[in-house]
């Protein structure tokens, strides 16, 4: 089947694949916590990994062309460095459970990169910088983290809502049912420790574990997005003149960059810590999505490359 | 000071001093970016009443969403920004981040344990220091009311990278000042052969030519023409009027006398001929697109709207083709302002508008787009963003935490009271801490 393809092209459809099968076993471990879900994923999600980085290599190998530098290189980047980031965090702070939910979008975020491939194409004038090959990588790096503290934080909601919805059932139950053996039975129907939730969530890291690691994840996020809009900057300064044009790629990516820097400073205060800081994380995701793919598909502006 | 100045002073420092109140500047500032990301900015007022209600439009207008980030709005908040951090830098950042060496209830801190150790307080209390020390803590005594703590301080250092961070973020506001107050840009197209003197720089530059390579490469969606470079050659003279010979090139900026020239576009320009009756009245100087040309004693004028370097042979059409080939103009024919039509016409042909009138087009110029600017602020700039980002690492890769220890004679032996801050909370903390709790008390118990 693969013999008339280009070797690229395998790759690719290898690294899908992985994705795809990996999210479905890593669901499957989310799920059901057997362990050999959890190694079946982990080494689908390293081998797709694996897959785009010779991909890409395989592209630059065969046009000489840096393959980074439009929409279709720099999703597959961005997929490869979401699912990379992750196995990292995975490997230090035990996160398999979340690897269906990070596989199944860059799997999406792949599969949507392929249908903006136009094929080899040299680059224009202004992207023929030594900046542009430093910039887009380390951009998209900080877009890849944030993907992962996206779906750390949206975990931390889910097991944040469920919990209370839990512990509402059991308040619930209680004050039906007042007394020892009733309040016992009631709970255990509901919400009891044997509960199939409850045991499954108790398998979860808990809510304050977790926005540890969300904290983490923007830590190795927000740096970057910081570096990558300061090469952006010089970047500008070598093509266009100035090295802030107030550019709507560039407002955008200092909106994200506010947001992570809002949640930065409410992860400070104790009361803002956990729940409100998840949701600022989600917000961040949003921005960072609309950053990178809502203002090149809708808006224009410099990074439309006229010159 | 009167009582009421007092008291104002003292709500400024409370809200300046708020990080709620900052976050919600932030929010704000925010907010005024992404207005600008969503409304095209600088264009002409025509062009927002085109694209909005007329009721939005006159909004955008008034609340100079037009211009957002040039704004007082966007000037202000960042202002009240730089306020509030400064407040809080010294208010709050300072004091919760380089606390005083004090006592603490150990039990009401979240992270504590305590260690019950056979041995004399002496003894234990070297220990735990030489525990600490050996681990890369700064631990110091101090005695207060009789009982003596130590403090064990983990990348006391460390505590400052706010300080970096927000000092990083003053340096580049400053940066961006001075440009604002000393700084300029603008841009200028310069024909062939022309020689242009830039405001306030004072430089002249000369184009000797302009070249560009446009390569068709054939995609998955068909033929795209690439632009592939983009060069001037110029001869420029800066103040000490010595000209030299200079290349720029997109991504490769020239430098005379602090001022930064750049290639950003390119285009042509076309010189008319007019005609009455068939004889050559007068050569127009070179027109650039949306330029008039006016038909002498007639109230019409002709408008040249754009160059189109290539006509499509079949569909008598401009071809995408931006290469030179078959070069035409497209003119459109003015009367009164109101427009009376337009047309494709190839150089050199020539095409009536009327009462014996008649243009052609004569000659094209290509004409390079520089963008020129003077930013003494850049370098400043430049340092902000490093001590930003050197801010922003140490205080997310590090993390300060401090020990409080106090031991205490206990029956033949002591007790060993432990409890540990960080400056990001307990959760953060409270693995090392049960490991590194363990540890000490493994070690004494086991007498070491
Ligand atoms: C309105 C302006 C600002 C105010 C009032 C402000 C205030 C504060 C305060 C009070 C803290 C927490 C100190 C603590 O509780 O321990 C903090 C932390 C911090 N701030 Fe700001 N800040 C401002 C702007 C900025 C900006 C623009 C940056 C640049 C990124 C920044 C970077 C940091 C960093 C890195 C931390 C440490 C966060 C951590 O350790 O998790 N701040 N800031």
């Amino acid at each position: 089947m693969f013999h008339n393809m280009p070797i690229d092209e395998v790759l690719l459809v290898i690294a899908i694949a992985s994705y795809i099968v990996g999210a479905l076993a890593l669901f499957g471990f989310f799920l059901s916590r057997v362990p050999f879900l959890r190694n079946l994923g982990a080494t689908l999600a390293i081998l797709g990994a694996v897959a785009q980085f010779a991909q890409l290599v395989a592209r630059y190998e065969i046009s000489h062309i840096w393959p980074l530098l439009n929409l279709y290189g720099s999703l597959s980047l961005f997929s490869a460095m979401s699912v990379a980031i992750f196995v990292v965090f995975a490997f230090r702070y035990r996160l398999w459970f979340a690897g269906g939910f990070v596989l199944a979008l860059a799997a999406m975020f792949l599969t949507y990169g392929v249908t903006w491939n136009e094929g080899v194409m040299p680059p224009v004038p202004s992207l023929q910088s030594y900046w542009a090959k430093v910039h887009v990588p380390i951009v998209v790096t900080s877009y890849a983290a944030f993907l992962v503290s996206f779906v750390i934080s949206a975990l931390y909601l889910v097991r944040y809502y469920v919990e209370r919805r839990q512990g509402a059932a059991m308040m619930l139950s209680a004050s039906v049912e007042p007394g020892g053996a009733g309040a016992a039975a009631g709970t255990a129907t509901i919400a009891g420790p044997n509960d199939g939730i409850s045991g499954w969530l108790a398998s979860l890291p808990t809510l304050p574990q977790l926005d540890v690691l969300v904290y983490r994840s923007v830590a190795v996020g927000l740096p970057l997005l910081t570096l990558g809009i300061i090469t952006g900057a010089m970047w500008a300064k070598e093509a266009w003149g100035a090295y802030w044009q107030w550019d709507p790629k560039e407002t955008a990516a200092l909106f994200s960059w506010i947001i992570y820097a809002a949640y930065m400073h409410l992860h400070t205060r104790n009361h803002w810590r956990g729940l409100r800081t998840s949701w600022v994380s989600v917000l961040g995701f949003v921005s960072i999505i609309f950053c990178y793919l809502g203002v090149n598909i809708w808006i224009s502006g410099l990074h439309s490359y006229k010159v | 000071m009167t009582e009421t100045v007092r008291n104002l002073y003292a709500d400024f420092i409370r809200t300046f001093g708020n990080v709620l109140f900052a976050v919600s500047l932030f929010v704000v500032w925010g907010i005024l970016t992404l207005i600008g990301v969503i409304v095209d900015q600088g264009k002409a007022p025509s062009a927002y009443y085109a694209a909005y209600a007329a009721p939005i439009a006159r909004a955008i207008l008034r609340l100079d969403f037009n211009n957002v980030y040039h704004s007082w709005w966007y000037v202000g908040i960042i202002a009240l920004i730089l306020t509030s951090l400064a407040v809080c830098t010294f208010k709050r950042v300072i004091p919760a981040r380089l606390p005083a060496l004090r006592p603490v209830k150990i039990d009401a801190i979240p992270l504590h344990a305590t260690i019950s150790v056979a041995a004399p307080v002496e003894r234990v209390r070297e220990s735990v220091e030489r525990f600490f020390t050996q681990r890369g803590f700064l631990v110091r005594n101090r005695e207060f009311g009789g009982t003596e703590w130590s403090f064990a301080d983990k990348q006391n250092w460390a505590r400052r990278g706010v300080l970096v961070a927000h000092l990083g973020f003053v340096i580049i506001a400053a940066g961006t000042t001075l440009y604002w107050a000393f700084g300029f840009s603008g841009d200028t197209a310069i024909l062939t052969g022309q020689t242009v003197t830039i405001p306030r720089s004072g430089a002249t530059i000369h184009l000797d030519r302009f070249r560009y390579r446009i390569d068709p490469i054939a995609t998955k969606t068909g033929i795209v023409y690439q632009p592939i470079d983009y060069v001037s050659h110029v001869t420029a003279s800066g103040k000490d009027g010595v000209a030299h010979p200079y290349v720029i090139r997109v991504n490769h900026p020239i430098t005379i006398d602090g001022t930064n020239y750049y290639q950003s576009s390119y285009g042509f320009a076309v010189r008319f001929a007019l005609l009455h009756n068939g004889r050559l009245a007068s050569l127009s100087q070179p027109l650039y697109a949306g330029d008039s040309l006016k038909i002498p004693g007639t109230s019409r004028s002709i408008e040249f709207l754009r160059f189109v370097p290539t006509m499509d042979p079949q569909t008598k059409m401009p071809s995408p083709d931006p290469r030179i080939g078959n070069p035409a103009v497209a003119l459109s024919l003015v009367r009164n302002g109101a427009n009376e039509g337009a047309a494709l016409v190839l150089m050199h042909r020539t095409v009536d508008v009327g009462d014996g009138w008649s243009v052609r087009p004569e000659r094209y110029l290509m004409f390079t787009g520089i963008q020129y600017r003077y930013d003494p602020g850049v370098a400043l700039v430049g340092i902000g963003a490093f001590v930003l980002l050197v801010g922003l690492v140490i205080s997310f890769y590090f993390l300060p935490a401090r020990f409080y220890v106090r031991v205490d004679p206990h029956g033949e032996g002591a007790t060993v009271g432990l409890a540990a801050t960080t400056v990001k909370g307990y959760d953060i903390f409270a693995e090392e801490f049960g490991t590194l709790v363990e540890r000490l008390r493994t070690s004494l118990q086991s007498g070491g």
